[in-house]
């Protein structure tokens, strides 16, 4: 029987950026807020410290900073028609757990998406006609324009402590910026770092074939930073220990030395660590959720945390899971299109090609998380002509390297052997002289590819596993082979000494790493019957509970998500302070 | 963090305490404080408050290793010196030089001898 605890006005479910932030932007209310995680507590003095976090094969191949999927884990297919399998080791993607989340072990690359992704069905049907988007794409609006989330975008760069370059100031195009991106009101908080050899031959020859090279913006602080909280960032000092890691420097944007500490100043927030959700709580209506229902992993312990109003803020898959779990919303069926909870699951595809100039040095252990140089000619350029293409959306193409680890970087030429004395010889003599061009490419919906709860298999606590069901469409894979047309032009134009073929993604695999940015599953929208929730994040079946993440995403661009993530959680806690709380209701 | 203004007599003097090689530099405290900041996002100036790094508040003098509740790397507990500000000045030359090599301080070091001497004037000024 599970231990009934005195009520408090806003349970948090997920301490991550998003947790976080609301957290911290709510406590000015004085209301009584509880933050639960699941995962443990972390500091960087404690967690982070070197040398103990230099260790590539603990957090980078045995993810020890990530999702244990001994507890919890993914039922994975590509196709309705094939039996989902659990997925017994992290690959494809990597959910952070733990304060912080997988703020705490992310690159920092943080972008705003443009007002074309955001009313992506309108741009696309007014610009190229209703019958460009195939039938079997629910492609939708999100229900909010770039000029209305530009104001939260800036908030989340000045919190995290972006370093980039401008490209457009109030219409004014900058030099040196991206140049298609959407206006905005200032630059941001930091200059961009300092580039690495391989980007600079990049952006060189990039610039001759007429496209154009920026830095791309990520919470790398270039310089040290005092946010507008007053916590302190430090410099980056180009480790090489940034993705799978915990920042040892402070220089990292992570919710964990910025908003989460600035919450949890207040008497009126509480965080417990080690407490795993199992369920929103819901009354007899089915209509208002009265808290959630959680399990102390360290004792075993269940409770029950009342609440009137229910925040969830975990990794959007989790977000999407305690929905299914809670029947919350009715869950997404793909033969009669209907019900909104699990659609317009998407992830990321692209291409890549490295390149090995004989007698150069990159130095590729001198690296931050985000660093690189990037174009975006093929992405968020609108004016790039995607008719002759017959696809929506795009892929932005970079130059970076986040690291040289010993284990994890070992670029050798097509050709080599995969092991002995000559595979040696080829890894000793190509480490500093290789460079990888990579294009990251946008994945729309697709009727088939959706989250549900799997008939078979269940975690730890005997709960259904989800099931993903998901492989790249037709759209994606004419995006991957143009990407891959592309970034093999640029390729030969830079004139390495050898390269490899530039390679599309064509199918998913969930074995080897490729992005954790999953997307979709809880929409946001305008509509109930298509969408789980409007553009507050507020779930139209159950106004006093709101959802966070890239789970509310209706597509996925080529972008990394943590720019609109932050910026949608900035967005709705002004909501929920301003008008929610006034006039507690659906917001819509 | 202690807000100041340093007048040139009070720089004479700070100038005049420290006979030792950095003082060939004209130090600037207010300087200093700017070059502090790349030190603030792990060490505080206040006294008993740790962060990742130990307090700096009264370091100058201070024996390394000294704080009771701050975990100390190895490497800096077997360094047993005192933080002068010549010794200041030798660590942030090249923090993983010895006698301090193999520390944990992730971060690389202040190349520029005026940019360390000024942060030694400040770490003087402020630290009391």
């Amino acid at each position: 029987m599970a231990t009934r605890l005195p009520p408090v006005d806003i349970v948090i479910v997920g301490m991550g950026w998003t947790g976080g932030i609301l957290a911290k932007e709510l406590a000015q209310t004085g209301l009584k807020i509880v933050a639960l995680e699941r995962g443990a507590p972390r500091s960087t003095q404690n967690d982070f410290s070197v040398p103990l976090i230099r260790d590539e094969l603990r957090y980078s191949q045995r993810h020890d900073l990530m999702m244990d999927v001994s507890a919890d884990t993914y039922s994975i297919r590509n196709k309705p028609s094939e039996t989902a399998l659990p997925m017994r080791r992290l690959g494809s993607f990597l959910p952070g757990e733990g304060v912080g989340g997988a703020g705490a072990h992310w690159n920092g690359v943080t972008w705003r998406w443009p007002d074309h992704e955001l009313r992506i069905r309108t741009k696309y049907e007014e610009r190229y006609g209703k019958s460009f988007v195939p039938a079997d794409m629910p492609l939708q609006d999100w229900g909010i324009s770039g000029p209305e989330l530009e104001p939260y975008y800036d908030k989340f760069e000045y919190t995290a402590g972006v370093s980039g370059k401008a490209g457009n100031i109030k219409g004014q195009i900058q030099k040196d910026g991206n140049p298609f991106e959407d206006p905005r009101a200032r630059d941001y908080p930091l200059p961009p770092l300092v580039s690495n050899h391989a980007s600079q031959l990049f952006a060189k020859t990039a610039k001759e074939l007429g496209y154009h090279p920026y830095v791309r913006p990520t919470a790398n602080a270039s310089q040290p930073y005092t946010n507008p909280d007053g916590m302190k960032i430090g410099q980056c000092q180009y480790c090489g220990f940034c993705e799978r890691f915990g920042c040892e420097a402070n220089a990292k944007g992570s919710p964990h030395i910025t908003v989460i500490p600035v919450a949890l100043r207040n008497p009126n927030v509480e965080l417990r660590t080690y407490t795993w959700v199992t369920k929103v709580l819901k009354d007899s209506t089915g209509k208002k959720a009265t808290g959630v229902a959680y399990v102390n992993v360290m004792t075993g312990e269940e409770m029950e945390q009342p609440a009137d109003l229910v925040i969830l803020s975990a990794y959007g898959l989790s977000n999407v899971h305690l929905m299914l779990l809670s029947g919350i919303g009715k869950p997404y069926d793909p033969e009669t299109q209907t019900g909104v909870i699990g659609k317009n699951y998407a992830y990321q595809g692209g291409a890549n090609v490295t390149l090995f100039f004989e007698g150069k040095s990159f130095n590729p252990f001198i690296a931050t998380g985000g660093w690189g140089t990037s174009i975006d000619d093929f992405h968020t350029n609108w004016n790039f002509d995607r008719g002759p293409h017959g696809y929506v959306g795009g892929a932005y193409i970079s130059v970076g390297g986040s690291n040289g680890r010993p284990i994890t970087y070992r670029p050798v030429p097509p050709g080599t052997p995969q092991w002995g004395s000559d595979w040696k010889r080829a890894t000793a003599k190509w480490y500093h002289a290789a460079l990888t061009i990579a294009a990251s490419g946008a994945v729309m919906p697709n009727r088939y590819n959706y989250l549900d709860l799997d008939r078979t298999y269940t975690n730890r606590f005997g709960q259904p596993l989800m099931r993903m069901t998901f492989d790249f469409s037709e759209n994606e894979k004419k995006i991957n082979r143009y990407a891959a047309q592309v970034i093999g032009d640029i390729a030969k134009a830079m004139n390495p000494t050898q390269m490899g073929q530039a390679t599309p993604r064509l199918t998913w695999s969930v074995v080897p790493y490729q992005s954790t940015h999953n997307t979709g599953g809880a929409v946001m929208g305008t509509d109930p019957a298509t969408s789980a929730l409007n553009k507050y994040l507020q779930s139209w079946d159950m106004p006093n509970l709101f959802v966070t993440g890239a789970s509310a995403f209706p597509h996925n661009s080529g972008y990394n998500p943590t720019g609109p993530v932050g910026a949608l959680a900035f967005m709705m806690a002004d909501t929920i302070r301003n008008k929610y709380l006034k006039n507690p209701g659906s917001l819509i | 963090m202690i807000k100041m203004k340093l007048s040139a007599r009070h720089l004479l003097a700070i100038a005049a305490a420290m006979a030792f090689s950095q003082a060939a530099f004209a130090q600037d405290a207010g300087r200093g404080k700017a070059v502090f900041e790349q030190c603030a996002a792990c060490h505080s100036l206040e006294s008993d408050h740790n962060e990742t790094g130990p307090y700096l508040k009264n370091i100058i003098g201070r024996k390394s290793a000294s704080i009771d509740d701050f975990i100390y790397s190895p490497a800096m507990r077997r360094a047993n010196v005192t933080w002068t500000p010549d010794q200041i000045d030798a660590f942030l030359k090249d923090p993983q030089a010895p006698p301090f090599r193999g520390n944990r301080m992730p971060f690389a070091g202040i190349p520029d001898a005026q940019a360390r001497a000024d942060l030694i004037a400040y770490l003087q000024a402020s630290g009391r």
